[in-house]
């Protein structure tokens, strides 16, 4: 019997229900020079859910997060934040978005108080309400004491609490952590957990990359595993391999004309 | 309106988080004006002690030494940001960039106006020029000529803050476009100094407010697209 290869695009593998989705990319690819960094990711996460992003280094982790932060744009394929295209509203975006960077991207020269009221005025808070808010951000990441000490002084641990900090002012509907966990000491990383909660209570997204994939594996819903640029593995609930540009997969069908 | 209000929060808070860093690192503004002041007295050991010269040659000289001292400003100004990633979260802050641009160009504004009014007394002192009856059209085009200066020094300075040679790029793609300025500035001073014998001044003054308006919409318009990576 002749044989004939046909193409045809994969099945849709995941099961999307009607809640809408938090992040949606289709065949998201970010390059560096020549290098891939991101090289074709299509994946879903539902709003509310709380993700783990895992995979060795160089997976393409921190790219993932950059790229929903808006911090890069995307080389190829397309991102929507909340339903909102990244490349056409960056800025509403950023209005809905928190990112925890490996940089803390403090001021020195400012205490951690002077810190979070700048970024508190850049949120849009006014003065008043604004000083509220970080009060008690300071206060729920355990730096009040050290509220007027510059930030010069500071330990890495100190100043990645008083970066979760800025991301509680913030009230964000899509929390975005790079490595967590890392430099914090055990009551810190406690403190990431309980934040982690608390998002989850309130219906905040959660995409979380992290080493610790059993720490994280406790807190999250699902999980994509990444692995050089691309899309390993998905898990969990809440999360789904994305609709995608046919992949042109060769399949051998039987015809069952005779030539 | 709300948009406009809220744009001029932004930029107060940029332009004082500036201010309020560069305060406290007294060093680093220290060093700045001890350099510049120091160009000002080098410049007149090498000219020689004819106080004539030394009088036809003051505006060039304070110009160039607040051109020196306004690189080293506006450098630091944006080395502020590099340090610790704080440039990539203030990209992110859902803010409109002109208005985070209007802010690094106040306080880059405000530190050059403060560097040329320190100047001019020193240029008074070690040149012997009397400065007293010409303060306000001096002071004119110090802040004109700072304004221009913080304008263009602002744009480039996002330009190369992430460069390795971050300090050898910016005066060389900066110094070429403030070449009008520097030379409508210089022209001002000298005007004011000699009492505008030949009513050159208002002009100057105008070509120094052209340039600020120009190189300002041009900066503000380009900045954004300067802090994507």
């Amino acid at each position: 019997m002749p044989q004939t290869t046909i193409y045809v695009a994969p099945r849709f593998p995941g099961t999307l229900g009607t809640t809408p989705l938090a992040v949606a990319t289709v065949e998201l690819a970010r390059l560096f020079g020549r290098s891939a960094a991101l090289a074709g990711v299509s994946v879903n996460v539902e709003v509310g859910r709380t993700v783990a992003l895992l995979g060795p280094n160089g997976a393409g982790k921190t790219t993932l997060l950059r790229l929903c932060a808006t911090a890069i744009r995307p080389s190829f394929g397309s991102l929507a934040i909340d339903g909102l295209d990244a490349l056409r509203h960056p800025e509403q975006i950023r209005g809905r978005v928190a990112y925890l960077s490996h940089a803390t991207g403090h001021y020195d020269d400012l205490s951690a108080a002077e810190n979070l009221r700048f970024a508190a005025t850049m949120f849009g808070w006014g003065a008043a309400e604004g000083a509220a808010v970080c009060d008690e951000a300071l206060a729920g990441v355990g730096l009040d004491p050290v509220a007027q000490d510059r930030v010069g002084t500071f330990s890495a641990g100190m100043r990645k609490r008083l970066a979760l900090a800025r991301m509680l002012v913030a009230r964000p509907s899509l929390v975005l952590l790079d490595e967590p966990h890392a430099a914090l000491d055990d009551e810190g990383m406690a403190l990431v957990d309980q934040l982690l909660g608390q998002w989850h209570e309130a219906g905040v997204t959660v995409l979380v990359a992290s080493h610790q994939a059993e720490r994280v594996a406790r807190m999250a819903d699902g999980a994509i595993r990444l692995d050089g640029g691309l899309v390993a593995e998905v898990t969990g609930a809440g999360v789904s391999l994305g609709s995608s540009v046919p992949t042109l997969t060769p399949q051998v069908a039987a015809t069952g004309m005779d030539r | 309106m709300r948009e406009l209000r809220r744009a001029a929060a932004v930029a107060l808070a940029i332009a004082r988080k500036d201010a309020t860093a560069e305060l406290r690192g007294r060093q680093a503004a220290g060093s700045t004006l001890f350099f510049a002041a120091l160009v000002l007295l080098l410049f007149g050991f090498a000219l020689g002690p004819d106080s004539r010269r030394l009088t036809d040659a003051a505006p060039g000289l304070l110009w160039l030494a607040i051109v020196f001292g306004g690189l080293l400003t506006v450098s630091r100004l944006h080395q502020l940001e590099a340090d610790d990633g704080a440039l990539e979260q203030l990209a992110l802050y859902p803010v409109d960039r002109r208005a985070v641009y209007a802010g690094k160009a106040l306080a880059g504004a405000a530190a050059m106006l403060v560097l040329g009014g320190l100047l001019l007394p020193v240029v008074a002192i070690l040149y012997a020029i009397p400065i007293g009856a010409a303060w306000l059209p001096l002071l004119a085009a110090v802040l004109l000529g700072a304004i221009g200066f913080a304008a263009v020094g602002t744009a480039y300075a996002g330009l190369t803050v992430r460069l390795r040679a971050r300090e050898v790029m910016l005066p060389l793609l900066m110094l070429p476009i403030v070449a009008p300025l520097l030379l409508a500035a210089v022209k001002a001073t000298g005007a004011a100094l000699t009492g505008d014998p030949l009513g050159e001044l208002g002009s100057w003054l105008q070509l120094l407010a052209a340039f600020d308006v120009i190189m300002l919409v041009v900066g503000a318009g380009t900045y954004g697209f300067l802090l994507e990576e």
